[in-house]
């Protein structure tokens, strides 16, 4: 298991952490998400084997938001 | 979120029906009933549930909306900015077929429903546990200004002020969101809910009223079925005025987040306000300005209580529905005095009457003169009066 930190600075309120969290339910191999409004920022654990950096930050696209990889 | 979770929230034409449908029971309530009894212990079951309805839905409404309007603008600027954002990530073709349409009724519905549940079960517990619940005039100061404070804090996050403000925003824990998520598919649930049942805690001139009875009522299941009654009653009101505000701004699709966060930082003042006016605090609006525009009443005295049967070291000082008059009372310095407080059909919240630095609170009966015993206070000092709402204000200077 691996765990990224990403920056997403186009959150505006607490639902759009909710939001991102709802990845959970939509991408293979997240094990969680811990989003925060407060800090701006999107906790991802997930299984490097079957998924990749890219493959979230796109989903985080694809539900409005812009995801940078922190760490 | 996508037009499928979309279905998933009830529509708003029926929240609307059940707004109307409800008003209608409350006309037809009332057309039975031309002339709206006081709450009588003796009454019956019915007549008391029946009365704490009216009580509701004519002055309970208002006046619940002027003290917990704000909670409920909070939950709804939350599902304002939502759709706003929701509106702004479409593709610009489809952004200008479309208007932001704010779904704002579910949110209004989660708030209400929250709201009359927690009421039911406070209800409950004050019929059960008799008169420990009751906050302290200074506690519940000091929930108001909490509360105006974290209405401000959160109209400055809209604007972008600072980060510092993006912690007025409740961030609910882990286990709940996903909770919600999952069953509510993404809905901003949350947010109305938590507020509408912390309107329990900011209670107006008039839900004190009926706490009272509830407590009066001394069991469970009539405290919280008065306690529902009431607050059913007060849910019309606050639906239609909640419900058309927000729709009828959102036509103004550009300005309408800054308009909303602008209405939730004046009602944040509003509420701030009435906090300090609730802790006697010389820097409240009211008592800040009174020294500027002085009140050019008269002293009044009331029709049932004579100029003859007063002695000098009486005051009086007339509750009527819209606030104290004389707003300003001149008394004399160094010497204890009667405060005489006058009621003539009064309804209103200024019959909860607060003078914060004598810790003193007591509700008045509608008809009828209350005397308050004030003792010596000094030259040049000053004791302000609130109503418990922190709306209707006045002051005793003692020279």
């Amino acid at each position: 298991m691996k765990k990224r930190i990403f920056k997403v600075t186009d959150m505006s309120c607490t639902n759009c952490a909710m939001k991102l969290e709802s990845l959970e339910d939509v991408l293979d191999g997240v094990k969680q998400i811990n989003a925060s409004y407060h800090k701006l920022e999107m906790i991802v654990e997930y299984d490097e084997s079957r998924l990749t950096d890219e493959q979230i930050i796109a989903a985080a696209k694809k539900k409005g938001y812009t995801a940078i990889l922190v760490e | 979120m996508s037009s499928k979770e979309r279905k998933s929230s009830i529509d708003p034409v029926v929240i609307v029906t059940l707004g109307l449908v409800l008003l209608a029971i409350a006309f037809v309530l009332i057309a039975l009933r031309p002339n709206v009894p006081t709450i009588n212990a003796d009454s019956g079951t019915w007549s008391q549930l029946v009365v704490a309805f009216i009580t509701g839905i004519t002055t309970g409404g208002l006046s619940c909306l002027a003290v917990q309007g704000g909670l409920l603008a909070s939950s709804l600027a939350h599902q304002v900015e939502l759709d706003y954002v929701e509106h702004a990530g479409l593709n610009k073709k489809a952004r200008q077929k479309t208007s932001v349409h704010t779904n704002s009724a579910f949110p209004i519905f989660l708030f209400l429903t929250a709201k009359i549940i927690a009421y039911t079960l406070l209800g409950a517990l004050l019929g059960w546990l008799g008169s420990y619940l009751t906050l302290s005039p200074v506690t519940r100061a000091i929930l108001v200004i909490a509360i105006g404070i974290f209405m401000i804090g959160n109209a400055l996050r809209m604007f972008n002020a600072h980060p510092v403000f993006r912690y007025f925003s409740v961030e609910p824990p882990k286990f709940i969101t996903r909770y919600i998520r999952r069953t509510a598919k993404g809905t901003d649930t949350f947010t109305p809910i938590f507020l509408g049942a912390l309107t329990i805690f900011i209670p107006c001139g008039i839900t004190q009223a009926m706490m009272a009875t509830a407590l009066g009522a001394g069991s469970i299941v009539m405290g919280a079925a008065l306690m529902f009654a009431f607050t059913l009653g007060t849910s019309p009101v606050f639906f239609l005025v909640a419900y058309l505000t927000t729709e009828l701004g959102a036509h103004l699709e550009k300005f309408f987040m800054r308009f909303v966060a602008i209405v939730v930082l004046i009602l944040g003042f509003y509420t701030l306000n009435g906090g300090l006016n609730l802790l006697g605090s010389p820097f409240s609006f009211q008592n800040l300005t009174r020294n500027v525009f002085p009140s050019t009443n008269e002293p009044t005295i009331a029709a049932d209580v004579t100029q003859s049967s007063l002695a000098t070291d009486e005051l009086v000082l007339n509750v009527e529905n819209h606030g104290y008059s004389p707003s300003t009372l001149k008394a004399p310095a160094g010497k204890d005095l009667k405060l005489n407080l006058v009621t003539k059909g009064t309804y209103s919240c200024a019959l909860t009457f607060i003078i914060p630095d004598l810790n003193f609170y007591q509700m008045l009966p509608p008809f009828g003169t209350v005397q308050v015993d004030i003792p010596a206070q000094q030259k040049g000092s000053t004791l302000f009066f609130t109503c418990s709402m922190g709306m209707y204000t006045g002051e005793i200077v003692f020279e």
